[in-house]
């Protein structure tokens, strides 16, 4: 008697559970394509110690020109590579025609009133360096046309509705030609982890 | 007689007064420990995303959000969290996103011409399209920081209200916006979709129960291989 009485508490629990796991709404999307895959947690940057002022300037070109901002997608791979060598304390840390990979992040289109469209870059990948101590994110914007926008739009304020026109003025589309140089910034001292391993060094020597 | 009164009546309001006073106290102690909880999340994500600019936090209780004051957020380079959007915050992510997108835009305020300036009218000019891009950057802010981006999904899902249309607008649909940053942490972040902390949590299910149409196009678009931009619904 008290047997059939547990099994059936048991079975009871057991049913409440399965309709339960029933109510939750799945992800069909990450079901399909995301589950059961090996995907690394994206590393964060929390070790960081900004007592060090020492800045290294990386100077980099495309490989292929964007002549466009709807010529690419956000997530789309591209590469760079290093337009001169990189010195740290008189060695070389990246030869010159390094590829770095790099990927399109943000696209942001152009807009009403001279707004340019911008092309985000990120996730750039350099040999030898630590992405976490490099610049995170390389801006190319397009023409600005709203410097010359605003003044006009004021200016035509007086023969109304002129100045409203001006709004239909879009900014220039977001460029990158294969000799425009972009600059990164990398600080080599700027990881706690890697100044203890340098004092653990000093201290060992 | 009038003496007992006096004694009487002082008798009285010497307890109303201490209360008050401790209650005073309180009031203050819980206001120091929001502003220190939103001044560590906040700090944390300019450090973790080496912005080298001055922002800073304040939690305002009293004033309520209000369309004709300047948002100090891009002027003075302040984010302001108000009492009815802390009310929402349910854990440091969720905190972490609202803090994130503000501090997108403040960063964005610094830089280029008149000190800023430009780039302050701009966002102004275009606030939907800002909009998105803060919402993005976000996104990149919060995992730096080691925060969970989903909790920006389950942010706006229970704070942002649903207009019915956005053609004339100058702000996003909240579903448009939430399909765009979906899509934004599936492309860049699986990682978090794949081990999905907050499947269980009811904000989250009910942003896939609000999602159908928007997750079947990206579905639709992966399938394909498209790389079409989406217009979500």
């Amino acid at each position: 008697m008290n047997n059939k009485l547990i099994y059936t508490l048991i079975l009871l629990l057991g049913l409440s559970n399965i309709t339960y796991a029933n109510t939750l709404i799945q992800d069909e999307l990450v079901n399909e394509t995301l589950l059961n895959k090996k995907i690394e947690k994206p590393a964060p940057n929390l070790n960081y110690n900004f007592e060090d002022t020492d800045v290294i300037e990386i100077r980099l070109l495309i490989n292929d020109p964007i002549k466009s901002e709807k010529d690419v997608y956000e997530g789309q791979p591209v590469t760079f590579r290093i337009a001169s060598n990189v010195h740290y304390k008189g060695k070389i840390l990246v030869k010159r025609h390094t590829l770095v990979p790099a990927k399109v992040e943000v696209i942001i289109t152009s807009g009403m009133n001279g707004i340019p469209a911008s092309i985000i870059f990120g996730s750039f990948d350099i040999k030898n360096l630590d992405s976490r101590l490099l610049t995170d994110f390389y801006e190319v914007r397009g023409q600005d046309r709203s410097l010359m926008v605003y003044p006009l739009k004021w200016a035509l304020t007086i023969l109304p509705p002129s100045g409203t026109l001006t709004n239909f003025i879009k900014g220039g589309h977001a460029k990158l030609k294969t000799n425009n140089i972009i600059k990164l910034y990398y600080h080599p001292n700027w990881d706690k982890t890697a100044i203890q391993k340098n004092e653990q060094k000093t201290n060992d020597l | 007689m009038i003496k007992k009164i006096i004694v009487l009546f002082a008798m009285l309001c010497i307890p109303i007064a201490a209360y008050a006073e401790e209650n005073y106290e309180q009031k203050l102690i819980n206001e120091q420990t929001i502003q220190n909880r939103i001044d560590n999340v906040g700090v944390k994500l300019l450090n973790a995303n080496k912005i080298p600019r001055r922002i800073i936090f304040v939690y305002n209780e009293a004033e309520k959000k209000s369309k004709l004051k300047l948002d100090t957020t891009m002027t003075s380079r302040q984010v302001i969290m108000f009492d009815n959007a802390y009310k929402s915050i349910e854990n440091d992510d969720e905190l972490a996103a609202f803090l994130a997108r503000e501090i997108v835009l403040a960063a964005k305020s610094f830089d280029r011409e008149f000190a800023g300036g430009l780039n302050t009218l701009q966002i102004k000019a275009a606030p939907k399209k800002y909009e998105i891009i803060a919402d993005k950057l976000a996104v990149n802010f919060m995992v730096k920081a080691g925060y969970d981006p989903i909790g920006l999904i389950t942010y706006l899902q229970k704070t942002a209200p649903q207009r019915r249309f956005d053609k004339f607008s100058n702000r996003n649909l909240t579903s448009k916006r939430l399909a765009i940053i979906y899509e934004y942490i599936y492309t860049k972040y699986p990682y978090y979709l794949a081990n999905n902390k907050y499947f269980e949590n009811e904000h989250y299910q009910n942003f896939l129960l609000t999602s159908v149409n928007n997750r079947k196009m990206l579905q639709q678009k992966i399938k394909n291989g498209s790389k079409e931009e989406l217009h979500y619904e």
